[in-house]
């Protein structure tokens, strides 16, 4: 099964496309910070603009052939008005200051919010302007001096470094004649996480049998591991008296037992039908041990990351789980 | 897109539609414009209640029924004016349907059509006032509907009439810096010496000028009409002497009944005899459209324009009716043309007379005739002296005449004014076998000192007779003088001796003549600006040979160039003052820091800024810090007055060491 991505790639599509976004690319500096400049930014009349050519097409053909000199005075001043428009749309866009464009990592499946930082450094607003990705479009307007920050989602599909396709900032104003844009990439490829197989089964059960669950509500280890707070029931041969003093507060030393209470999740265990299938279920896994605060272990086969917990374990882990060839 | 912005969206719409289509509706039957009206009320009230659109069968129903009351109105008969009511009509049909911005967009664009639509009808100087309030109006509402489509700058300081006035000053300047390009594009675009398709047959409106047929009362309506029917500029000097201004229209040959005609003959050309002595004038003529082909020219015209011609009767004879204002020059000669044979059969024919038709008059004539066997002038003499001593009248106030028009004129009723005059003086000289005809046209004229042309109405309207004199040729006789020397020396007004009208009224005069000197200016360098003028003005910039190529060429260059001027201007206009007194200290205190080698990159903030130049400002980078991040408060944050001039103060106490 061939995604749709991969589809569009293997025909001629994507050679046309893989041109242009090269040929833009060419043009200037395409991902953030930049300025955009004269040479990124296109313009062309909208579909609106193109129907007001004719009108005034129109109005010029009449008034030139009845000599009428006033109609043609107003066909001119229609036609000043839309080169002014021109001017004014490019203008618009001339300068702006992209900063940032960066997303969070999302699970496959779920849309990445694509968010676009922006500053107008010149003394002018800019209203108008309109920031597309490739399903979504998010209208916004910078004030002088003004920063801001726009999202744009942009849909994922598989778990990976994702390179988005191109955003276009553009802008009608100020009549809706001309539409001036420029083209830009993120700075960096979004993370896709794989996408947690839902429902889930069961945490694994470790080498330590029940030991592993037991260690959390029994926390007595051979190994110093931490100083926490006093609570109601600690022994008190396990309050820290020297430090309790030092920091006015009563503390007690807490014990871990390393073999049993960290949970091994590994992807060969995992069950499923296929690579994509086990990373699923350890993806899930992963989460559920970090929201029920264990430690663990993630065991991939040619790498093995942990023990560790909290966040920041989780997301190595996460991006590890993404990062695996399929 | 919120529901206010989208009421004003299309209030300005509908106010664009209504400024552009009203002198269309002042042309339409008033019921029409009622329908009109109605639709706008209509469209104005469902944006003011937020109605849905009507169902598309009633909208398709609506919209037929509107074509149907225009072909009723029009009566089956297919002009310009059918053409323009039934776009005005098919404009409040699409109302019904305004929904969407794109709909918006193209009724505020067609208004600039509609505009253009009418100039074919008027190119007065007034209509520039039209074409300016249409223009900006339909600007302020492609601006509003813009504002629906995407987001606007939200001003929170700003109300709503502040806002509006500001989208109005966008509309204006948007206009007034259209203008450069519109003049060049003016000057440049090459201009078509013949027309591309036909010409239209009507242009004034249901309005009348001078006709080629002389009944009681044709001219007599053109009395109180104060519209200019020309212009003549006198390139060569003064204008001739007020009691020899007589413009020559059409020549009327034929009575048939008690109407004097136009002969279908006079349209063959044959070579027409020079003058003998005399001034030759040369004038210059901006002659409004009066759908008609006769060129006016000073009496004796000798030559027209190129594409003009002299008929047998001496009528100066356009190739195509006078639809639009055109200038022209001619040159005319001052003293009888001849002398030539009058041919016998020419004789027969300007002798005439439809019988069994004032018989009264016909006696009179045979009496003259005994009186003076072989002398016409005396005949005539005579005449023009019986007309001042008998108890004639010259007024405008008079009566229908019968079947025996001249008998009943000479003898019983004795009140007219000069059509009445000159059609019973052609018939008495042609009854004492003198030929005669009727010439149409206009007497006198307005000298504007201070823009140095002869302004000549429609009021100035005239009639007068040419007889045959052996020896002499075709001599112009002005019975009407003979009555009334004040109808020549001040026109047919000054005739009268009372006001015409309510409005007539001296210093109204002068403030019309003051008008009509900026009408000519306007009429001479923007309408008579044409594909021969366009010629003459490359010609002085050195371009002899300047084809439609050339100009094309020289238009696209200079475009660019004034394209370029206008992105520069309009760059600059962009960058705006300081919106805050807080701004501005902080500007100030920018440049102070810039001085001592601290440049701000335009893409850092205030507090990326002043922590970047903390170590360079020593003891005061943690002032400045605490300064830039308080200026981002007051800038970007809610506003408190009292924080903000606190602000001020101590941004101007800074000094950088």
């Amino acid at each position: 099964m061939f995604s749709l991505a991969d589809r569009v790639r293997r025909s001629g599509l994507f050679t046309l496309g893989h041109w242009a976004d090269r040929w833009i690319k060419r043009r200037g500096p395409s991902r953030p910070p930049l300025s955009l400049s004269y040479r990124q930014i296109f313009i062309l009349p909208t579909a609106f603009g193109w129907v007001f050519g004719l009108i005034t097409l129109a109005m010029l053909m009449g008034s030139l052939n009845f000599n009428n000199n006033l109609g043609l005075l107003t066909a001119f001043v229609v036609a000043g008005l839309a080169v002014n428009s021109m001017l004014m749309a490019f203008n618009n866009l001339h300068g702006l200051h992209l900063r940032h464009c960066w997303a969070a990592p999302v699970f496959a499946g779920e849309p990445a919010r694509l968010r676009v930082n922006l500053a107008n450094d010149d003394s002018r607003p800019r209203p108008g302007l309109t920031l597309s990705g490739q399903i979504e479009q998010t209208h916004f307007a910078l004030d002088y001096g003004q920063i801001d920050e726009v999202e744009v989602t942009i849909p994922t599909a598989r778990r990976g470094w994702m390179h988005p396709e191109r955003l276009r900032v553009q802008t009608i104003h100020p009549l809706g004649l001309f539409r001036a844009w420029s083209w830009f990439w993120p700075e960096q490829p979004v993370l896709v996480w794989p996408r947690p197989a839902q429902p889930a089964p069961p945490l694994p059960v470790t080498g330590g049998g029940a030991m592993g669950t037991k260690a959390l509500s029994e926390p007595q280890g051979e190994d110093f591991h931490s100083l926490r707070a006093w609570r109601e029931g600690d022994p008190l041969h396990l309050v820290a008296w020297k430090q309790s003093q030092r920091h006015q507060a009563l503390l007690s030393r807490e014990f871990r037992q390393e073999q049993s209470d960290i949970l091994e999740i590994s992807l060969s265990s995992a069950p499923g039908k296929d690579i994509e299938q086990r990373i699923s279920v350890a993806t899930a896994w992963v989460l559920m041990a970090s929201r029920e605060q264990r430690s663990w272990v993630l065991d991939l086969g040619t790498e093995s990351l942990g023990p560790g917990r909290g966040e920041q374990h989780r997301n190595d882990c996460l991006r590890a789980l993404a990062e695996l060839p399929s | 897109m919120n529901a206010p912005g989208r009421a004003s969206a299309v209030y300005w719409t509908l106010a664009a539609l209504v400024i552009s289509s009203s002198p269309h509706l002042a042309a339409m039957p008033p019921w029409l414009v009622a329908v009109f009206l109605t639709l706008v009320a209509w469209r104005w009230l469902a944006a003011r209640q937020s109605w849905a659109p009507p169902p598309t069968a009633l909208r398709v129903f609506i919209s037929l029924a509107l074509i149907v009351l225009v072909l009723v109105a029009s009566g089956g008969h297919w002009s310009r004016r059918a053409a323009t009511t039934l776009l005005c009509m098919m404009m409040a049909a699409k109302l019904m349907e305004m929904f969407r911005p794109r709909d918006l967009r193209l009724v505020a664009a067609l208004c600039f059509f509609m505009m253009t639509a009418q100039f074919l009808f008027n190119e007065r100087l007034v209509y520039l006032f039209y074409l300016a309030a249409g223009a900006w109006t339909a600007t302020m509402a492609l601006l509003s509907i813009q504002r629906l489509d995407s987001m606007a700058l939200p001003r929170p300081g700003l109300g709503r009439r502040e806002q509006l006035a500001a989208q109005g000053r966008q509309a204006a300047s948007m206009i007034l810096l259209a203008l450069p390009v519109a003049a060049l594009l003016f000057v440049l675009f090459p201009r078509l010496a013949q027309p591309l398709w036909g010409l239209p047959q009507q242009s004034m409106d249901g309005r009348t000028g001078l006709t080629d047929e002389l009944t009681a009362g044709s001219i007599a309506n053109l009395f109180l009409d104060d519209r200019p029917a020309f212009r003549v500029e006198f390139p060569d000097g003064q204008p001739p002497p007020p009691e020899t201004r007589y413009w020559r229209g059409p020549v009327l040959t034929e009575l048939d009944g008690s109407t004097w005609k136009r002969s279908r003959l006079a349209d063959t050309s044959s070579p027409l005899p020079e003058a003998q002595g005399g001034n030759e004038f040369l004038h210059r003529v901006q002659l409004e459209p009066h759908e008609r082909r006769w060129l006016f020219a000073l009496d004796h015209p000798r030559a027209g324009p190129d594409d003009s011609r002299l008929t047998t009767t001496r009528e100066l004879l356009a190739r195509n009716p006078i639809t639009a204002l055109t200038q022209y020059d001619a040159r005319s000669i001052n003293a009888p043309f001849g002398p030539r044979d009058l041919p016998s059969s020419a004789r027969a024919y300007y002798l005439s007379l439809p019988d069994e038709r004032n018989p009264r008059t016909r006696r009179f004539a045979s009496d003259l005739r005994q009186q003076f066997p072989d002398d016409d002038a005396g005949l005539i003499a005579h005449v023009l002296e019986w007309f001042r001593e008998e108890p004639f009248r010259y007024s405008l106030a008079t009566a229908p005449l019968g079947r025996h028009n001249a008998d009943e004129f000479l003898f019983d009723l004795r009140d007219g004014y000069c059509e009445y005059y000159a059609s019973a003086f052609a018939i008495l000289m042609r009854a004492a076998d003198i030929p005669s005809r009727v010439v149409l046209g206009y007497m006198g004229g307005d000298w504007q000192e201070a823009a140095q042309y002869l302004l000549v109405r429609q009021s100035d309207a005239h009639a007068w007779t040419e007889v045959w004199l052996d020896g002499s040729g075709w001599v112009r006789v002005d019975p009407t003088a003979a009555v009334s020397p004040e109808r020549i020396d001040y026109g047919a007004w000054g005739a009268i001796g009372e006001p015409r009208h309510v409005l007539d009224r001296e210093w109204l005069r002068d403030l019309r003549n003051r008008l009509d000197r900026a009408q000519h200016t306007w009429n001479r360098w923007i309408l008579g600006f044409d594909a021969e003028r366009q010629q003459r003005m490359l010609e002085r910039l050195g371009l002899p040979q300047g084809t439609h190529t050339t100009l094309a060429i020289l238009m696209v260059i200079a475009l660019g160039l004034v394209t370029v001027v206008l992105a520069v201007l309009l760059w600059r206009r962009d960058r705006q003052r300081p919106r805050s007194a807080a701004e501005k200290a902080w500007r100030q205190l920018l440049g102070r820091l810039r001085r001592r080698g601290m440049i701000k990159h335009p893409a850092e903030t205030p507090g990326e800024f002043a922590r970047r130049v903390l170590p360079q400002l020593r003891a005061q980078g943690r002032d400045f810090v605490e300064l830039a991040e308080w200026y981002s408060q007051v800038h970007y944050g809610p506003r408190q007055i009292g924080r903000e001039r606190q602000f001020i103060e101590a941004a101007g106490n800074f000094r950088p060491g």
